[in-house]
């Protein structure tokens, strides 16, 4: 098929062949089929009758003569010839009127198909021209709301799609490399300025030493939670038959083991076992950001209350702090990437902005949610709702906050 | 010459402002914006390394504060302001310098880059365009903190050079012992023990040669000039 022009091969190339070979042969039908009624009309010579009443007339006498017949006979002939020569003509102009239809019915094919196909090529031509660095282009084709505008404006809300999509995705990669910046900065620096000093003593290069190992700790778990939140985003995570309830117990028990001089008190109340569908590394990982926050923002030797049940099909593990609470404006964003409070306090205390962007990926990617409820000064309680297997669930989780909405409600299966 | 240091990573601050002093520069640090604003409207910086994110006020609101003028700050002084964040995104270096920003620098940064930018944005003030600045026979190189007279190495102090480096960058102009002390010294600087006093006449002695006059005169209760053509 390489063989043949490009023009040759285009649809518009096929749509004016069909097109004209369609008229063509209809055009051609058409034209036989009057030949043929024309030839048959022909055949039948009733006009020799009126012509023989007309010479009987001229006489007047009621009788033929033989030179009368003569000239009725001659008029026959010449009536036939005539006749024939119509035939012959038509036949002849028709043929070439069928070749001069054939002709322009491809020119004018040609220029209709171009028009009518003329919205496509100026989608591929946008298509052609969108890189996947600049995604603002939108085709934007006028016109009448019909098959090629709809197309138009589906490949316009796509391309809208994929441009919130990148930047998303580029902005998370301009916050993560500015993340990685300041310990970057902070090791640089200090061996900057310790290896240009000729009198630096064993005490500084110590205290340098101390300084870089702070910073590195923070870049791994930047790095650490940048990789937890790319493992989210990617499509073979397990499904194992967990119990939500024990490994929320595992968690409070791995914190209070790792974690006992923070000096919070942490009670459970997780009840019953909770039969969930999910990455077990992924939801503890979730459960401990949860009580990691809880215990960062609750005062020194203040209880964290870890606790679990279910409702409606839905597991749910609740944690309550006694901290200062969240504004109603910081709620809605402190599942953002990189967001905090206070830089300076959430960095002194090792956070790295993505702790609960990764619990509510990790929530979402296992069907279910995380929220929460807070008045500052009051403490917050997040809780994290996971669907129970073998549970009729409900899409959303039951619009109920552990410990906040007052009592349990009657419909809450105790745990 | 005296800088603020405004970074809340305080791994950094202290490194960059024990870099600084030791380039004979006077450093004082802030952790925040608030604290940062306090201190320029309190003491005179000759130039203020700002991070953007800070807590409290962020850099470049405090950058346009400053230029705005609706902060007083003592003897109605601009300082210099140099750029110093992770930002690097060239919307944000032209956000940063609009907003009132001399120079920018993006971390992480070479601390040579840094001691040289600032030397360049100090040069500015002086009206030259070199690293070494001369006055008669006095020569002080910033960059290789070496000075000479009549081409013979002084052996001098790092306070001795801020302040010769402090004088040098205003020949024949009169600065006072407050002045000196304002931004050759940092803020843990005892503004009533003599150490202005005593450190000019230690500079002096070493500045002696025979049969050429002392470059720094006594003004008469006002202060110290260091004549130019000395």
């Amino acid at each position: 098929m390489n063989v043949l022009p490009e023009w040759m091969r285009s649809v518009r190339f096929r749509i004016t062949i069909l097109y004209s070979t369609v008229l063509f042969v209809l055009a051609a039908v058409l034209v036989a089929a009057l030949y043929l009624a024309l030839l048959s009309t022909l055949r039948h010579e009733p006009s020799f009758t009126r012509i023989t009443d007309f010479a009987a007339d001229i006489n007047g006498d009621g009788e033929s003569q033989p030179s009368e017949r003569l000239l009725i006979t001659d008029l026959r002939g010449f009536e036939r010839a005539a006749n024939e020569n119509t035939v012959e003509n038509m036949r002849e102009y028709a043929l070439g009127a069928l070749g001069v239809l054939f002709l322009v019915s491809l020119g004018v094919g040609w220029v209709i198909s171009g028009r009518v196909l003329s919205p496509i090529g100026r989608i591929t031509d946008v298509a052609d021209h969108i890189q996947a660095t600049d995604l603002s282009r939108r085709i934007e084709l006028q016109g009448p709301h019909d098959e090629l505008k709809r197309l138009a404006d589906t490949f316009d809300g796509m391309l809208a799609r994929l441009d919130a999509a990148f930047q998303v995705q580029s902005r998370f990669i301009a916050d993560a490399s500015h993340e990685l910046r300041n310990p970057l900065a902070v090791i640089r620096t200090n061996v900057d300025v310790v290896l240009s000093d000729p009198n630096a003593t064993a005490d500084d290069w110590r205290q340098t030493g101390f300084v870089i190992g702070r910073a590195t700790d923070r870049m791994s778990r930047l790095v650490d939670d940048l990789f937890a939140l790319a493992r989210l985003e990617s499509p073979n995570m397990r499904s194992d038959r967990l119990d939500l309830s024990a490994l929320a117990s595992e968690v409070a028990g791995d914190f209070d083991a790792v974690a006992g001089g923070k000096n919070v008190t942490i009670t459970k109340d997780l009840g019953g076992s909770l039969p969930v569908a999910g990455d077990g590394d992924a939801l503890k990982r979730a459960l401990a950001n949860l009580l990691d926050n809880a215990s960062k923002f609750a005062p020194t030797g203040s209880p964290v209350r870890i606790s679990a049940g279910q409702m409606d099909g839905w597991g749910w593990v609740a944690l309550r702090d006694h901290g200062e609470g969240i504004s109603a404006e910081d709620q809605t964003r402190i599942f953002d990437r990189f967001w905090r409070k206070d830089r300076s306090r959430s960095r002194s205390s090792g956070g790295s902005g993505l702790g609960l962007s990764i619990v509510r990926g990790i929530a979402e990617s296992h069907s279910g949610s995380v929220r929460v409820s807070s008045q500052p000064g009051r403490g917050a309680v997040f809780v994290l709702w996971i669907p129970l297997i073998g549970e009729p669930a409900g899409e959303h989780p039951p619009d109920w906050m552990p410990g906040v909405s007052g009592d349990a409600p009657a419909r809450q299966v105790p745990a | 010459m005296r800088i603020l240091v405004v970074e809340d990573e305080r791994d950094l601050a202290s490194a960059v402002a024990k870099g600084l002093r030791r380039e004979g520069y006077a450093v004082d640090v802030s952790h925040d914006g608030d604290d940062a604003l306090g201190k320029v409207m309190v003491n005179s910086y000759d130039l203020v390394c700002l991070d953007v994110n800070l807590p409290k006020l962020n850099g470049r609101a405090l950058a346009r504060r400053l230029r705005s003028g609706d902060i007083a700050t003592p003897e109605g002084a601009s300082p210099r302001i140099l750029m110093l964040t992770a930002l690097d995104e060239p919307e944000d270096r032209v956000a940063g310098l609009d907003d009132g920003a001399d120079d920018y620098l993006a971390k992480p940064f070479d601390f040579s880059e840094l001691t040289a930018r600032i030397r360049a944005l100090l040069r500015r003030d002086a009206g030259r365009s070199g690293a070494v600045l001369q006055s008669g026979t006095l020569k002080l190189d910033t960059r290789r903190h070496s000075a000479t007279r009549c081409d013979a190495v002084l052996r001098l102090s790092p306070k001795e050079f801020a302040l010769l480096h402090y004088f040098m960058s205003r020949p024949d102009e009169v600065l006072s012992q407050e002045e000196l002390l304002e931004h050759v010294w940092d803020e843990h600087a005892d503004p009533f023990t003599k150490t202005v006093r005593v450190t000019v006449m230690t500079l002096r002695r070493k500045l002696e040669r025979d049969g050429l006059p002392q470059p720094i005169e006594t003004v008469v209760g006002s202060g110290y000039r260091l004549r130019g053509a000395a």
